[in-house]
């Protein structure tokens, strides 16, 4: 080997060193930022017997990648579930009032406990039936348990409202997301047409796909030209070449019985009852979830109690033999004349209200609670105490029996079909904390999986400093060694012109 | 230049303690909360289904707090009803020894009337006892005095018939002279016949009593319903102001001596079945105050069992909690000296300045 072959093999060395120092530089300049897959040097031996940076491979683990959207897309359907659903338990929260002390008030502000206010108040009405201050306080019972119905159902239709707005903005974010993936993935697509360094647009395109499963649950493939497309973890294209629009209306005000118009792509619906292939996680799917099955079928449980209240409150013909029907008493809606259907009871929690001709503070009588009459005061029919007897505890036995009194329920509000009002609406809070309890559980375990995931994934393709930092002071020493040998070689060299 | 399996990210790692520490922190909160109120901080979440039976719990608790103070006044009311039946069988008592000492000679007329008088003004007194704003005897009308005053201004209705029904059987007053022909017998089928039927029935109902026949009764436990109280047309107030009546009517009157012993001897047998009567009137409220009594105490103790099983639901144990608080803040100052010393653990540190 001749000595400017040395000269060769030591400025091969220089070069291979200054990429190396480079790539050293590039990981230790990003040590901190999230998605940031190291970089490292292939060195090949060249044609003199030196060293040269033949390749940057780009520490990516495509495994681990998935885990982190896979689990991402279900903490977030699931935080976007519970946070709703939240929001509904704290109108039937019990835990306002933490005292031990008992008392009929102590059980927050839902509908079961104003149910058992009702009852107490009433028990308490039937033990003095000539205190007007007792009726006119079971009145106000069954007023504040209208109230806590409507307010009920107004945390429910604002629940789905916030959904709903909630997808609107999830959408938008998806369709941003996606045109920024469509450049990065051209980036990555025509670099690696040319030959250059696409590390940092793959960087890109991956830290967008983590922040996409954030809101909607994707899964990828990579193409061989390096073009990575998208699909809803339902199966739908939503990215291939290019991005594929995601729409949707949303509808301001959502009314009980009132459903919101799904999100499309490419005009397929991914949430929904239509949906051929409905999204299962993602906040977006969440937000669907809350607004199409979960908030709704609250709702109708509402909507059973208040038809159940209407009707086991009603009045009924007390001529012999009966011929009028039967009419709502202490509970109605504004202007109806005949009882709910428990088959059709939408709308009845925002509606329900005490009878204005039982309520004192609407010109009404209180104590037509226990004379009967409420339906259509003056008719006799309808009159339970005929002889206006101040002692007259019937009708107070029979509502208050009528409360614990078994009745039909609709089914499909998910509770089943017969059941005591009180067991009903029992049944309808453990069903709402039961959902909300697990849907928290499942966002707490499905968020920490996700930081497993991500410390995972952190670990297989992040910057380790010390790492960096002894790569640093091996390339130190190459330098300072290359150094040397052309110091040594040059002076070689000289020894040799001089001698000649 | 590869990187070994266990290499870890220096991202990682400084950040690995911020998620123990937030998690620990927030746990704490709780679990301070919890230590304060004893209770779990968020019950529905802590519930989750089993929320309604805590619910449904808590409605007996409360169902039999009211009863329990419901039955309180039923307590009053019986109590009440109780001390006039004992007044007014104290005044019968009384009455029927005086009766029994009373022979028939001059002016014992007046004494009979007396007698009569005053237990018949006790009768009606006790009869319209009162509990609160509710008249005990009125059965399920207790908004009306269920009897009527004999002696009110302007004659009452009774007083009226009375003197109307002599005047039919002898064509005279008991207070005219003429009354003094009227023969015991004579006097004996008046009080048996249409006297007697002044104090039963529609006159009853009428002239005399404006009470319910129909008695109140109360929810006194969950689905356990009683009878609360007597009312005034039972039989012992009839016989009583039946026997008090003549007395006082028929007592001071003309009447001859016969007479008034054969008026003496009627009443007193009406008297001896009033007290009877009367004792099965307290008897059957005395029943109702002990079935009372014995819901209350059943009620105490079943409260005191489902008061138990919210607490086991609802309350946390404060030694764990205790416990937990002191654990998680060991957890938080050992995160907090970790995160201190990885700060230094970094090879930048020492290697030397060129």
């Amino acid at each position: 080997m001749s000595l400017s072959a040395a000269f060769n093999v030591i400025s091969s060395s220089f070069a291979a060193n200054a990429a190396q120092t480079a790539i050293v530089s590039n990981n230790i300049a990003n040590v901190n930022t999230p998605g940031y897959s190291r970089q490292i040097a292939n060195l090949v031996t060249n044609s003199y017997g030196g060293a040269d940076v033949a390749s940057v491979t780009r520490e990516a683990n495509a495994a681990l990648a998935e885990q982190v959207s896979t689990s991402t897309a279900q903490a977030a359907a699931q935080q976007a579930i519970a946070d709703g659903l939240s929001t509904l338990a704290q109108t039937v929260s019990d835990s306002s009032s933490a005292s031990t002390t008992s008392g009929a008030n102590q059980n927050g502000a839902s509908p079961a406990a104003m149910l058992a206010n009702l009852q107490s108040s009433l028990a308490t009405y039937e033990a003095s039936p000539n205190s007007s201050s007792a009726a006119d306080a079971a009145v106000t019972a069954a007023k504040t348990l209208t109230a806590s119905l409507n307010s009920g159902s107004a945390a429910v239709a604002t629940v789905r409202e916030q959904a709903d707005q909630n997808m609107a903005s999830s959408v938008k974010t998806i369709n941003s997301l996606l045109s920024q993936f469509t450049a990065a993935n051209n980036a990555v697509v025509s670099g690696l047409q040319a030959g250059t360094s696409v590390a940092s647009a793959q960087d890109q395109r991956d830290s967008i796909v983590t922040q996409l499963s954030q809101q909607i649950g994707v899964s990828t493939i990579t193409a061989a030209n390096g073009s990575m497309s998208i699909y809803t973890d339902s199966g739908v294209t939503l990215f291939q070449d290019t991005a594929r629009a995601v729409a949707f209306t949303p509808t301001p005000t959502l009314v009980d019985g009132q459903s919101g118009s799904p999100v499309t792509v490419d005009g397929v619906p991914i949430t929904g009852p239509n949906s051929p292939m409905p999204i299962q996680s993602g906040a977006l799917a969440g937000y669907a979830a809350l607004r199409d099955t979960l908030a709704p079928q609250y709702q109708a449980q509402l909507d059973q109690i208040a038809g159940g209240l209407i009707n086991a409150f009603a009045e009924s013909d007390q001529s012999i033999p009966p011929t009028l029907p039967s009419l709502p008493g202490l509970f109605t809606t504004a202007g109806e004349t005949s009882l709910p259907s428990m088959s059709a009871t939408t709308g009845l929690a925002a509606a329900i209200e005490v009878n204005p001709n039982v309520d004192p503070a609407a010109g009404g009588d209180a104590t037509l609670l226990r004379d009967g009459g409420i339906s259509d005061p003056g008719n006799p029919a309808y009159t339970y105490n005929s002889t206006g007897a101040a002692g007259y505890t019937d009708r107070i036995q029979q509502l208050v029996g009528a409360i614990g009194a078994t009745q039909s329920f609709d089914p499909s509000a998910g509770l089943g079909a017969s059941a005591s009002l009180t067991g009903y609406t029992n049944a309808s809070v453990s069903w709402l904390n039961g959902e909300n309890s697990q849907a928290s559980n499942a966002s707490s375990y499905q968020s920490a999986l996700a930081t497993q995931a991500t410390s995972a994934l952190s670990n297989a393709t992040g910057v380790n400093l010390d790492a960096e930092m002894t790569n640093m002071l091996n390339l130190e020493n190459s330098y300072a060694s290359s150094a040397k040998l052309l110091t040594t070689v040059n002076s070689m060299f000289s020894a040799l012109l001089n001698a000649a | 230049m590869t990187m070994s399996a266990n290499l870890v990210s220096s991202q990682f790692l400084a950040n690995s303690l911020i998620l123990p520490v937030t998690q620990a922190q927030s746990a704490l909160t709780t679990a301070m909360t919890e230590e304060s109120t004893g209770q779990y901080a968020d019950l529905g979440l802590q519930l989750g289904d089993q929320s309604g039976y805590e619910l449904s719990l808590k409605e007996q608790v409360s169902l039999i707090q009211t009863l329990t103070s419901a039955n309180s006044l039923v307590s009053t009311t019986l109590a009440t009803a109780q001390n006039a039946l004992s007044a007014i069988s104290t005044s019968a008592q009384s009455t029927m020894t005086s009766l029994t000492a009373w022979t028939p000679s001059a002016n014992s007329g007046a004494t009979l009337q007396t007698m009569g008088q005053s237990a018949l003004q006790g009768l009606i007194a006790s009869t319209n006892a009162t509990s609160g704003d509710q008249y005990v005897f009125g059965g399920i009308n207790s908004a009306v005095a269920p009897m009527s005053d004999y002696y009110s201004t302007p004659t009452s209705a009774a007083k009226t018939a009375v003197d109307q029904a002599f005047q039919t059987a002898f064509g005279v007053l008991p207070s005219d002279p003429a009354a003094a022909g009227i023969s015991a017998t004579a006097m004996q089928g008046f009080l048996s016949g249409p006297f007697a039927a002044l104090f039963s029935g529609s006159a009853w109902s009428s002239d005399w009593s404006s009470a319910s026949s129909t008695n109140t009764s109360a929810e006194i436990a969950p689905g356990q319903t009683v009878v609360t109280s007597a009312n005034a047309n039972e039989p012992a107030f009839q016989e009583l102001a039946q026997a008090y009546t003549m007395l006082s009517e028929f007592g001071g009157s003309q009447l001859s001596g016969a007479a008034q012993q054969a008026v003496a001897s009627a009443a007193s047998s009406l008297i001896a079945r009033g007290q009877d009567s009367l004792t099965n009137v307290q008897a059957a409220l005395g029943e109702t105050q002990s079935a009372v009594t014995d819901a209350n105490s059943s009620m105490s103790s079943q409260s005191t069992i489902l008061q138990k099983q919210v607490d086991a639901l609802d309350n946390v144990d404060p030694n764990a909690t205790a416990a937990q608080i002191n654990s998680l803040t060991n957890q938080i100052q050992m995160a907090y000296e970790l995160t201190a010393r990885l700060q230094q653990l970094n090879l930048a540190q020492y290697l030397p300045v060129p």
